[in-house]
């Protein structure tokens, strides 16, 4: 624009000369016209480039926001457009996007099945050796290869799960949070017979019931247990491993009112309201705890163990972000994803989200999260549903425990109706 | 005149049915025959990879109980219906035929819940019957009426029975505005011959009147039929993806996005994309077939004015 006004005095200037008064105003008018039109834009402006990105977290699009606006200030030219839509919408409208060629820029999918689909069905790009990825875990590693090759990276973190409990409610009860078996159901009985429910067990949906189950089953095998079932060498009907399916079944009874007809997004809110004292869930849920109540005061403890077992906890990634294979700004997606890798945003994640899956960052201030990477410490086992040998037993657990809870399934045929999805030759 | 003007002539008028055909071809027909294409293969949704399978997808669906739970579901939801519909929509129609009061009103309350979405009557009732935040169990409490309080949408006792409630309570406008459009079309000369005659009120209304309700009838029970054999929104608002609880309130439609998207949001390990679409041409068959029947034999019985 600076450069547009020495012609247009000197326009005016010839057209003021002796042209007739009428045409000389039509003439100066055309030229502005043009002169605006045709004048340069700043540089940062005329080389702005949109990369979409879709996330199914709505409680955390402050937080992910606050991140995004970090990285736009740092790389004036690239914006970032988020849509958040809850987790429960998510996959259908992304598989269907993705089917369409209409998926977003920036591609996010759950670590397992759905990225080895989208990579091996050419949706996501191929990023081996187009991303630094040395900062990131060896878990988030593996999480975010297929057959070798990287196709994304975890860059909003990883989560874990484990046993929350209001520590307020407990406090007030002068309970400690359980570490056993036994201790879980001297607890619970404490707080039922005070009228507190002992946990939100918001079953409705599957997703606790299958997270519990794991978690429970988890405390039994262990990794290497773990990798004995998908090597088809132990079975979910072994009789110790069997023990979970009867534990399962024997807290329902310590479940809140409703828990049958209440989902997980809703028994999260009651839990952040304090309407239970204990509740199963990960770290990349204190961010929507919070969010419902900024003043609730929660602790975090590996998840209960049998005796001779080991309280554990279970770890997913949260999301793996690739690139579409179509999108036409390759350069700034890798751009993105390459920041999202570094210090700063880490950071950013692990204090307001949830954990990092960055080797170089600690949470800073957040001590649940802090609290968490402890109850990791103790006997922390990957998310079943992350391989392919074991994918179906966490839904089929949420599918049947409804039954097992009621009394129309025996653990044994739960533990059976599980053992018959494991499949050792899924590759 | 030539053979092909001649033809040009008489036949000239269904070019003008060449948009609509393209766009039911285009929108349609094109969708299910793909959708039959897909029925017969193993595709989990994403992707190029997939593998004929012929018709075990649908030899698998008809040997499934899930399968005959869910259509069983549906086929008592349908029933429910129904009869409220023919009973309490015909009552309310016959009343709003007789012109009260303030008739435009009430009409107009009757009609408000057909206009809201499924998805949104689901969470109006949620806050309604939801264990934790439901307005109607403190509310029965707080008129003394505690004792008739129940945990609605979570117990197999009464979760089916209150999908039922909610459906009808945003259909029962259909049944009102079709059984009062048949009102209007019985001639009132003949109730007044029966009148003349010595039948008393509900002589007329079974003799004279109902019996010329029949077209109102066959379309009413058709479209419940297909609302509520491919009912899902109120389901899956209310009692979950799984049909809670333990599946008492599972139907084919909460069935067919189980398995083509996943119940859970965090993995997609248990989709099954061409299973859920060989569910879903089962459902279309089963419609068609009902749907053709109930058209052939209600219209036998239909009474011309």
């Amino acid at each position: 624009m600076p450069t547009a006004k020495p012609e247009l005095r000197r326009h005016s200037a010839e057209h003021a000369g002796g042209s007739k008064p009428g045409a000389s105003r039509r003439a100066l008018l055309a030229l502005a016209v043009i002169t605006v039109l045709a004048s340069p834009l700043p540089v940062s402006a005329q080389e702005k480039v949109t990369l979409t990105l879709w996330h199914n977290h709505p409680e955390w699009k402050d937080r992910v926001l606050a991140i995004l606006a970090r990285f736009e200030k740092l790389h004036p030219g690239i914006h970032i457009d988020l849509t958040e839509m809850p987790s429960s919408a998510y996959v259908p409208r992304m598989n269907t996007a993705l089917v369409a060629g209409e998926a977003p820029d920036i591609i996010a999918l759950n670590a397992g099945p759905d990225t080895r689909s989208a990579a091996e069905a050419g949706y996501t790009t191929d990023l081996t050796g187009r991303l630094d990825v040395l900062t990131l875990t060896p878990s988030a590693l593996s999480a975010s290869q297929v057959n070798g090759k990287l196709y994304g990276v975890p860059i909003l973190g990883s989560y874990t799960v484990g046993l929350y409990y209001n520590r307020d409610i407990f406090a007030k009860e002068g309970l400690t949070p359980p570490a056993t078996w036994d201790e879980f159901f001297a607890v619970a009985k404490a707080l039922k017979a005070k009228g507190i429910a002992p946990m939100i067990g918001p079953a409705q949906d599957g997703t606790i019931p299958g997270f519990l189950y794991m978690l429970i089953a988890s405390s039994i095998l262990g990794p290497d247990g773990l990798d004995a079932i998908r090597q088809g060498t132990r079975k979910l009907t072994d009789p110790d491993v069997l023990k979970a399916a009867y534990f399962l079944r024997d807290i329902f009874q310590y479940f809140h009112q409703g828990a049958l007809g209440t989902s997980y997004t809703e028994g999260k809110a009651l839990f952040a309201l304090g309407r239970g004292a204990m509740m199963e869930a990960g770290s990349a849920d204190y961010a929507g705890f919070t969010t419902t109540n900024p003043k609730v005061n929660l602790g975090v403890v590996p998840f209960p163990a049998p005796p001779g077992g080991k309280p554990s906890t279970v770890t997913g990634m949260q999301q793996v972000f690739g690139i579409n294979s179509k999108t036409k700004h390759m350069s700034e997606a890798i751009t993105f994803l390459q920041w999202m890798l570094t210090k700063e945003p880490a950071q950013m994640v692990v204090d307001t989200i949830t954990l990092s899956t960055s080797k170089e960052v600690l949470p800073s201030d957040n001590r649940v999260m802090v609290e968490m990477i402890q109850a990791s410490k103790s006997n922390d086992v990957r998310v079943w549903f992350e391989f392919p040998q074991t994918g179906k037993v966490f839904s089929t657990a949420g599918l049947k425990a409804q039954s097992l809870f009621l009394g129309e399934l025996s653990p044994e045929d739960f533990a059976k109706a599980l053992q018959d999805t494991v499949n050792p030759a899924a590759k | 005149m030539t053979a092909l003007q001649r033809r040009l002539r008489q036949y000239g008028h269904l070019w003008f049915t060449l948009p609509g055909l393209v766009f039911f071809s285009v929108f349609l027909v094109y969708p299910m025959l793909t959708a039959f294409r897909l029925s017969v293969v193993d595709w989990n949704g994403l992707g190029n990879e997939s593998r004929f399978v012929g018709l075990d997808n649908f030899r698998e669906a008809l040997t499934s109980v899930t399968f005959y739970r869910a259509a069983w579901h549906n086929i008592v939801i349908f029933l429910a219906i129904l009869v409220v519909q023919h009973t309490i929509g015909l009552f309310l129609a016959v009343q709003l035929n007789a012109r009260p009061r303030f008739m435009e009103v009430y009409r107009t309350i009757l009609f408000l819940p057909v206009i809201l979405s499924l998805v949104a009557t689901g969470f109006i009732w949620t806050l309604i019957l939801s264990p934790n935040i439901g307005i109607l169990n403190p509310f029965l409490s707080d008129i003394g009426l505690g004792f008739l309080a129940q945990p609605w949408l979570n117990d197999i006792t009464w979760a089916l029975p209150s999908v039922i409630v909610v459906q009808a309570w945003n259909h029962l406008g259909w049944a009102i505005v079709i059984y009062m459009s048949g009102l209007q079309n019985v001639p009132r000369e003949l109730r007044e011959a029966a009148q003349i005659d010595g039948a008393n009120g509900w002589q007329r209304f079974w003799n004279v009147t109902f019996p010329l309700l029949s077209p109102a009838f066959t379309s009413l029970t058709v479209i419940t039929f297909i609302q509520n054999i491919r009912v899902f929104d109120v389901v899956y608002v209310l009692t979950g993806p799984i049909g809670s609880p333990a599946g008492r309130t599972d139907v084919l439609g909460t069935l067919v996005y189980r398995m083509a998207f996943g119940a859970a949001g965090v993995t997609s390990a248990d989709i099954r994309f061409s299973y859920a679409i060989a569910i879903a041409v089962l459902i279309f068959i089963f419609m068609l077939i009902c749907s053709t029947g109930l058209l052939y034999g209600l219209r036998r019985r239909e009474v011309e004015a």
